[in-house]
């Protein structure tokens, strides 16, 4: 069994994080384990080093992002999230079904500052998911809402990379 | 005679940093006074112009000898060839620039073909840049040890590895990869001592760079970074060019001699509009005429997409970073510093001070700081320098991924994750007794496959014969602190394992690189022989160093027995050092290593709980809590 992010880090297990406190964790780990401190170590040190500086960044990048990080506290308090999740409610996916069509709409239409509103829309509703999460897993300890929050959030996500390339091509490619 | 000097007692191995430039190249040291210097050459001049030119005798001249015989012999003067590096023959970068003779052959590298029927490829012109640069540094210095080479942070693992290949042909120990804009930034970081949040705005002669990082007590950590690895200042150069060869009558002109030309007078005149607001240039070339002039508001004109570009790239890394690219004033940035010789463009500071809402810094040489802050990392790795204050914390700059059903790519490591760093990814067969599984790695942000650049497809094979789906692959990937990937892949249910080398689809084999290294050294046998022993010797003394610091800082951790093996071990391979014999300095080096294995892994532990156990997180709150204190002090005042 191998320690949990939490425990790599010395960090409390539960969903609240200061970001601050997580990147001050990490920058006094990495100056003890970052390869560059071991450039002139002996070849089991520099193996030994970058082994757990390794863990270091893998932990950070679960725990830094609240998706995944909500994802790993559900693990511990023995839930596996499957990485597509569970289905989503239908109301849900109609919602999503809607915005794809709207913003393949712009798209066509390469209307950026449409594009760029819809992206604002759907990160006040990623906030708000993160925002349930928070609650469900801290307070509530309702790991089946928790579970349902965190397959809404991959759908938003989801939806922003594309938005982000829309956003590229319409700049690549001036009308 | 580079051998002598590496044995010459008197002047210790230099590290060194170098700027491996798409237009020019630089190379500089940390000074014994702790301060980074760029190396001059007899005419004083910093900046090596990165074009080789060969001639018709089989003799290469490298730097402004070079670049003054491009536009008599234009397809035996290579520049600009860091924007073929780690690309393939079939790529339209390779087909854009005009006067390259591209050889043609089966395999998927690039081949230039030059003066005397001789062929070569990017990487080889790249190893005798890096050799000019290496030798300059070595007549200043007496013996240079290994190097920091810098690379644009949005290359990706093919790009990476054709510059490391490059550096092997050309005889110099890669220290590091270090990304650009990473490394002007710690040439100006530790100037300033100011701590904050920073953009690296990098528009270099053929690549762009943007880097957002914090700077915090000597930790300078990369949050994002994107750009573009086939856009800079030679694109200007061509807008300009295009113009030219219009003048001139010459439009579409597959004529390299008169492109030379043209891309010469453009950049003289694009130099020239970064002073006056009009230049009026006398064009002549063999008996072609004409006047031409242009106006710094038809020039910005032209750039004006070329930096719409840029702009793309940085509010993505805005984003990526957690901030908000729409209103630039609000950014909670701390300084914008500019790199590379573009950023000399009038029109080009004004965009950056629109896109991030405040004007950018530029007082360190644009052209030089990336190579003094190679110079300065060069420094901490070669374990001088201030190394308990410094450190470097970089990212991916690209998401890596596999192909899966339908051509779509898997990401296993998204872009900006910091690096080094791992992950693996479970797959499983689809048909009933498969014992063969393919694997197509890329890397990219786009979904599908065919979008993405590929590094390389390889083959899992000896799977058991098992029921479709039974079999577990994990195929791990491994970044490294250079950014060079490493895939493993292991069959779960069996213990199979099998681990990949990625060399990119375009990329060197070893044998190649060998033959490579043979033929830009004419070392004899026993030259090699030496070479090694010298080699040896010193990573013997290294090794020796710093297990008698391991012992003298933790040589409590030890059982008796253990120290009993390790003094031995050290015993045996102080013997072997004094002797003349390099495979016995390599066997005693190895058993030394494997005495000590338990320890380092001991060692390692302990600094972790010293690290955790230093500031615990009630600590770090307050601390936390305090700058912030600070920082509302600072703007209420």
């Amino acid at each position: 069994m191998t320690d949990s992010p939490f425990d790599v880090l010395g960090l409390p297990t539960r969903f609240a994080l200061d970001a601050a406190v997580l990147e001050a964790r990490v920058r006094d780990l990495q100056r003890a384990l970052h390869p560059d401190k071991h450039a002139n170590g002996t070849a089991p040190e520099r193996r030994a080093a970058l082994s757990r500086a390794v863990s270091v960044n893998e932990a950070y990048r679960t725990l830094r992002d609240d998706l995944s990080r909500g994802s790993a506290l559900l693990r511990v308090r023995g839930r596996a999230v499957s990485e597509t999740g569970g289905a989503a409610d239908p109301a849900f996916l109609m919602e999503i079904m809607e915005l794809r069509e709207t913003l393949g709409e712009a798209r066509a239409a390469r209307a950026l500052d449409r594009v760029q509103k819809l992206a604002a829309d759907v990160e006040a509703s990623l906030r708000a998911s993160s925002a349930a999460l928070a609650d469900a897993l801290d307070a509530k300890n309702d790991l089946d809402r928790a579970e349902a929050e965190i397959g809404k959030m991959r759908y938003y996500r989801r939806f922003l990379d594309e938005v982000a390339l829309a956003e590229e091509d319409a700049a690549a490619t001036p009308s | 005679m580079s051998l002598l000097q590496i044995h010459d007692p008197a002047a210790r191995p230099k590290a060194i940093g170098i700027d491996l430039g798409t237009t020019n190249s630089v190379v500089a040291y940390v000074a014994p006074t702790g301060d980074p210097v760029v190396i001059r050459d007899c005419d004083n001049l910093a900046l090596v112009p990165s074009v080789v030119h060969y001639t018709s005798e089989g003799a290469t001249i490298v730097g402004r000898h070079a670049l003054d015989r491009a536009v008599e012999h234009p397809y035996d003067t290579i520049a600009s060839v860091k924007r073929l590096m780690g690309r393939g023959a079939d790529d339209p970068e390779t087909r854009r620039l005009g006067s390259y003779r591209f050889a043609t052959h089966e395999g998927p590298t690039v081949l230039l073909e030059v003066a005397g029927g001789r062929v070569v490829t990017p990487v080889e012109v790249s190893a005798m840049i890096l050799r000019e640069l290496a030798d300059n540094a070595q007549d200043e210095l007496g013996a240079i040890g290994g190097a920091v080479i810098t690379v644009p942070a949005y290359f990706d693992d093919a790009q990476r590895q054709a510059t490391k290949d490059a550096a092997k042909i050309a005889g110099i120990e890669v220290l590091r990869l270090l990304n650009e804009p990473t490394a002007a930034a710690l040439a100006y970081g530790l100037d300033a001592k100011k701590n904050g949040r920073f953009v690296v705005y990098d528009l270099g002669g053929g690549t762009f760079d943007v880097t957002i990082l914090d700077l915090d007590d000597g930790v300078f950590q990369v949050r994002s970074t994107g750009g573009d690895s086939q856009l800079g200042g030679d694109d200007m150069d061509r807008a300009i060019a295009t113009k030219v060869l219009d003048a001139l009558g010459a439009a579409g002109t597959d004529d390299a001699s008169l492109t030379r030309y043209a891309l010469a007078a453009a950049r003289r005149i694009k130099h020239g509009l970064t002073d006056a607001a009009t230049v009026d240039a006398e064009l002549a070339h063999g008996d072609r005429r004409a006047r031409f002039a242009i106006t710094r508001v038809e020039f910005d004109a032209l750039t004006a997409p070329l930096l719409e570009r840029t702009g793309v790239a940085c509010r993505r890394a805005l984003r990526d970073a957690g901030m908000d690219p729409t209103l630039p004033s609000a950014l909670p940035l701390d300084g914008v510093i500019l790199v590379g010789g573009a950023t000399r463009v009038p029109a080009v500071r004004a965009y950056v001070e629109k896109a991030f809402g405040r004007a950018p810094l530029s007082d360190v040489d644009p052209d030089l700081v990336v190579a003094l802050g190679a110079a300065i990392q060069a420094d901490l790795l070669s374990g001088e320098g201030r190394q308990d204050d410094v450190l470097l914390l970089d990212v991916l700059p690209l998401s890596l991924g596999v192909e899966s059903m339908g051509g779509v790519v898997e990401r296993i490591l998204p872009r900006n994750t910091a690096i080094p760093c791992e992950a693996a990814q479970v797959f499983t067969t689809y048909a009933d007794g498969q014992t063969g599984f393919d694997l197509h790695v890329l890397q990219g942000e786009r979904e599908l496959a065919a979008d993405c650049r590929s590094l390389a497809r390889f083959t899992l094979r000896g799977i058991p014969k098992m029921a479709a789906g039974l079999p577990r692959l994990e195929v791990r990937f491994a970044v490294d602190a250079d950014g060079l990937l490493t895939v493993k892949a292991l069959e779960r249910t069996t213990g199979i394992e099998q681990r990949v080398e990625v060399k990119p689809s375009y990329g060197l084999s070893d044998e190649g690189l060998e033959r490579m290294l043979l033929a830009a050294y004419d070392h004899g046998e026993a030259d090699v022989e030496a070479r090694l022993l010298a080699e040896r010797r010193v990573e013997a003394e290294r090794v020796l160093m710093a297990t008698e610091k391991g012992l003298r800082e933790d040589g409590d951790l030890l059982a008796e027995a253990e120290r009993a093996r390790i003094d031995a071990a050290i015993a045996a391979l102080r013997v072997a050092h004094a002797g003349t014999d390099p495979r016995r300095l390599l066997a005693t080096i190895d058993s030394l290593d494997d005495a000590t294995h338990d320890f380092a892994g001991r060692r390692m532990d302990r600094s972790i709980q010293k690290a955790l156990a230093g500031r615990d997180v009630g600590m770090i709150e307050r601390d936390t809590e305090q700058a912030r204190g600070i920082d509302r002090a600072h703007e209420d005042g």
